[in-house]
């Protein structure tokens, strides 16, 4: 695998800028095309292809939910807020729409660098997490199959905890993890209970 | 009716790195001696100085200072990134212009700023790669404790891991202090294929003095077997060297007596630093000359007046397109050893491919 680079490659990154057009934007499509992104803006909203682009630029002073195409908070890139007004409900919004960094307007000379940056990786860091914990709750869906496996297993004349140990060493051959390999246990015995005509037939 | 326009020039010509500033100078006075003497020329050049002495805080209100109580809106100045760092928000502020000759860590583009000397993919990135097959890929850095001994040795970590070598040792020497000792014990017992000097003044001198020292009680730390590999060393600095740089391999986009840039100067320069000046006070002439109004643009206007289909200084970047040049300190001068035809600045490193920075400029050896 590829070591990660201590240098963050930005260049032909693909930004969008949802914001009227104003000075501001002006100022930003500078410092990012400085830094080798390609720019483009947008206003008043923007089209599911924006899902295509590296980064979003959005309005927090006059933004709203229906400017973009996915629902609040479950933007597939990274998305930086552009806040003029600090009032608390402005930065709520923008924190529900998933804000990974901000830039305070007005945009002058410098900023750009730091919020791709952070941005970029507050956004892996946040989609890592959500499929880790997308993975834990998978497997604790998978607990009663576990228990089911145990109890099958343990019915050839085990312990329960022998057969434990049991599967966990099915899972390690197999390479996959104890929920994967509850669910073939069970699936094979209950096939080995009921299957065998079926599948005589068959052959 | 020939124009007379004011510029301020922001050196300090005492403290630490006074060598450098002296030669920046050097070369932005002469610049300006030679577009008054010239009768071609629609304008002269008034020069408006101050001298921050080498004291940090000084940089900003004496900029401010030229900005604000004379007519001067360019400024010819500063030589290290902290002192660059500390003026841009007050070029913000009054819609000034910083020219800076010096080269530099990267990872900046202001809006304010022409940068007129080499950035890391026109200094550290091709001479790591000239020196890679040829000696190794393990490496020792050292910095002065700023900005640019960090970034630069942040940079060379990520190209040396990248590039398969280590790094075998990392170590930093507040700007002025001597204190070598620990970082040639660690060199001697660690013994790497090239050590990367990106500390300035005395405490660079006296690194290489110590490190000729060692050299002569151990061979491998010579040039044939552990170069010192340097951005910023140039020929302004040779003198306060004497032997101690023998052998030790630079970069830059001049060294002297080298053809290619600055451009239309039929003459030498004693640097790359005073090159870089006098290249920066040169273009400034030439774009003030495209309109009446030049005075009053702001630097990204001016920069679009530029006449030459394929101009020296990136309008997105305002960085510079130079040759490089890697040389070798041979009996007290340098000694061009490779060449790459002009390179585009990339401050960010955004089109720069790590592993081979080289692919697209061509490389010729120079025997």
């Amino acid at each position: 695998m590829r070591r990660r680079l201590a240098i963050p490659n930005l260049g032909g990154a693909q930004a969008i800028v949802l914001h009227r057009p104003h000075p501001t934007v002006q100022a930003l499509a500078r410092q990012l095309s400085a830094i080798g992104l390609r720019v483009s803006e947008h206003w008043p909203d923007l089209s599911p292809e924006a899902a295509r682009a590296d980064f979003v630029f959005f309005d927090a002073d006059m933004g709203h939910d229906a400017q973009f195409p996915w629902p609040p908070g479950r933007a597939p890139i990274p998305m930086i807020a552009l806040i003029g007004s600090e009032a608390p409900g402005r930065i709520e919004w923008a924190l529900g729409q998933g804000a990974d960094a901000q830039l305070i307007k007005p945009v002058g000379d410098s900023g750009a660098y730091s919020a791709l940056v952070i941005a970029r990786t507050a956004f892996e860091a946040r989609r890592a997490l959500a499929a880790e914990i997308a993975d834990l709750h998978r497997r604790l869906e998978d607990r009663q199959t576990v228990v089911q496996a145990v109890t099958l297993l343990a019915a050839r004349g085990t312990t329960e905890a022998q057969a434990y140990n049991q599967l966990r060493h099915l899972a390690m051959t197999w390479r996959e993890t104890i929920e994967q390999a509850a669910h073939r246990i069970v699936a094979r015995i209950a096939q080995d209970a009921g299957g065998e005509d079926e599948r005589s037939g068959r052959s | 009716m020939r124009r007379t326009v004011q510029i301020g020039l922001l050196f300090s010509r005492s403290g630490s790195y006074s060598l450098i500033s002296e030669a920046c100078r050097r070369g932005a006075l002469d610049a300006i001696g030679r577009v008054n003497a010239d009768p071609a020329r629609k304008i002269s050049f008034a020069p408006v100085e101050r001298d921050p002495g080498g004291n940090i805080d000084l940089y900003g209100p004496l900029c401010g200072e030229i900005l604000n109580t004379t007519s001067a809106t360019h400024v010819i100045g500063c030589v290290t990134s902290w002192s660059r760092k500390e003026v841009i928000p007050t070029l913000e502020r009054a819609g000034g212009t910083l020219w800076y000759a010096c080269p530099y860590e990267g990872f900046e583009a202001s809006d304010h700023v022409a940068y007129t000397h080499a950035c890391p993919n026109q200094h550290l990135l091709p001479l790591l790669h000239w020196v890679f097959p040829r000696f190794g890929r393990r490496g020792y850095l050292t910095g002065s404790n700023y900005i640019w001994g960090w970034e630069m040795n942040r940079v060379a970590r990520a190209v040396i891991a990248d590039a398969g070598g280590a790094v075998l040792g990392e170590r930093y020497l507040p700007i002025g202090d001597t204190d070598v000792g620990r970082m040639i014990d660690e060199i001697r017992q660690t013994r790497p294929d090239f050590v990367l000097n990106s500390m300035i003044g005395p405490s660079s001198y006296e690194f290489l003095r110590a490190f000729a020292d060692l050299g002569r009680a151990d061979p491998h730390f010579t040039a044939d077997t552990c170069p010192v590999l340097s951005c910023n060393l140039t020929e302004c600095e040779l003198d306060a060297l004497g032997d101690a740089a023998q052998g030790l391999i630079s970069v830059g986009p001049y060294f002297r007596g080298s053809p290619g840039w600055p451009d239309g100067a039929a003459r030498d320069f004693g640097s790359s630093f005073e090159a870089a000046a006098f290249a920066a006070v040169d273009t400034l002439a030439d774009l003030l000359e495209q309109s009446p109004a030049a005075e009053t643009a702001s630097l990204a206007e001016l920069l679009r007046l530029a006449p030459a289909d394929r101009p020296r200084i990136d309008p997105a970047t305002h960085h510079t397109r130079l040759p490089v040049l890697i040389a070798q300190v041979q009996d007290g001068a340098f000694r061009v050893i490779a060449r790459h035809a002009d390179v585009a600045a990339d401050p960010y490193l955004s089109h720069t491919d790590l592993h081979a920075p080289s692919r697209r400029a061509k490389l010729s050896v120079v025997t």
